[in-house]
C-alpha cells in the first residue's frame, strides 16, 4: 500500500521537474579568461562546437550577455553512453565597468573560442601627467 | 542533435556539486578508474547501430597539435593548448581556461574497428567516428 503511493507521488514530481525543464533549459557556464590592459579589457571564452550564427553577444545597461549554442555534426539518432558536456547551450553574463565602451566591442570567434575586446574609453585611459618646472 | 546532451536541472545541480566538493579535497578523482571532473578536454561518447561517435570539446586547438591514435583497443587523443600571449603590465582578472598539453584515453568496446576511424575538427570540437564490425552489428533473424 505504502508502495503504491510512493510511486505515484514520484510520478507527479517527475512531471512537474519536465515542465520546469520546458521553461528553463539547462545551461553550461563557458570557462573564461578576462585580462585588463591599459588599451582596455580582453575576455576569452570556450564555446566548443558553436557556429557563428549560434552566438549572441549583448549589452543591455553595463551588462554584457554571452549566449551561444553548440550544435554537433553527428547524424540520427545516438545512444549517449557517457557525457560530459550535458548540456548544449552556454550562457554567461558580466557587469561592465563605466570605464569601458560597450559601444566599440570587437567579438572575434575562431576553433571555438570567442574574443572580446572593449577598449576604455578615452576619459578613463590612464594619463601621464607633465610636470612643469616652475 | 540534441541527442547527444542528457538535460535536466538535476543532473548539472549533481554535476556542479560534484566539482565543487572535489575542488575542495584538491581535484583528486574519487577512485581510480574515474578521471577529473574537469578534465580537458570534455568528452561525449554514444552509438549507434553502425558507430561509435566520440565527441572532445577541445577549443582553441590548432588542429595540426592535435593527435589522435588508435592502439591496443584504446583510443587517445592528445595535443596542446597555448597560452596567449602575455601583454607587460596586464591585469588578470580571471583564468579558468585550460593551457598546456592534454591526454585522454577511452578504452573501445571489444567490436569497435580500428581501421575505420574517421576524426573531424570543426567549430573547436573533434569528433572521432569509429566503425563496429560487421559482425556485432544487430541484425534481424528470419525465423523458418
Amino acid at each position: 500500500m505504502t508502495e503504491n503511493t510512493q510511486v505515484a507521488a514520484q510520478n507527479t514530481n517527475d512531471a512537474a521537474r519536465k515542465n520546469e525543464d520546458n521553461a528553463r533549459r539547462a545551461t553550461v557556464t563557458p570557462a573564461v579568461d578576462i585580462v585588463e590592459d591599459s588599451n582596455g579589457i580582453t575576455l576569452w571564452a570556450d564555446l566548443p562546437g558553436v557556429s557563428r550564427e549560434k552566438l549572441d553577444v549583448k549589452v543591455h545597461d553595463a551588462r554584457l550577455t554571452i549566449e551561444a549554442e553548440a550544435s554537433l555534426p553527428v547524424p540520427g539518432t545516438v545512444r549517449v553512453h557517457h557525457a560530459e558536456l550535458r548540456a548544449p547551450r552556454f550562457v554567461r553574463a558580466f557587469t561592465v565597468s563605466e570605464d569601458f565602451d560597450t559601444t566599440k566591442i570587437d567579438a572575434n570567434l575562431s576553433n571555438g573560442v570567442l574574443r572580446l575586446t572593449i577598449p576604455r574609453r578615452e576619459q578613463a585611459r590612464p594619463r601621464r601627467v607633465e610636470v612643469r618646472a616652475g | 542533435m540534441s541527442d547527444f546532451y542528457f538535460s535536466g536541472d538535476v543532473f548539472s545541480e549533481l554535476d556542479r556539486m560534484q566539482r565543487q566538493m572535489s575542488s575542495l579535497f584538491g581535484n583528486l578523482p574519487s577512485s581510480m578508474r574515474s578521471s577529473r571532473a574537469d578534465a580537458f578536454p570534455r568528452l561525449n561518447i554514444g552509438s549507434t547501430d553502425d558507430a561509435i561517435h566520440i565527441v572532445a570539446f577541445a577549443p582553441g586547438v590548432e588542429p595540426a597539435s592535435l593527435d589522435v591514435t588508435v592502439d591496443k583497443g584504446t583510443l587517445t587523443i592528445s595535443g596542446e593548448r597555448k597560452a596567449q600571449a602575455t601583454v607587460e603590465g596586464a591585469r588578470t582578472y580571471a583564468k579558468e581556461r585550460f593551457t598546456g598539453s592534454f591526454r585522454r584515453v577511452i578504452e573501445l568496446p571489444q567490436n569497435a574497428d580500428a581501421d575505420k576511424v574517421e576524426a573531424r575538427y570543426e567549430n573547436g570540437t573533434l569528433s572521432i567516428t569509429i566503425g563496429k564490425r560487421e559482425a556485432s552489428k544487430p541484425r534481424a533473424i528470419t525465423i523458418q
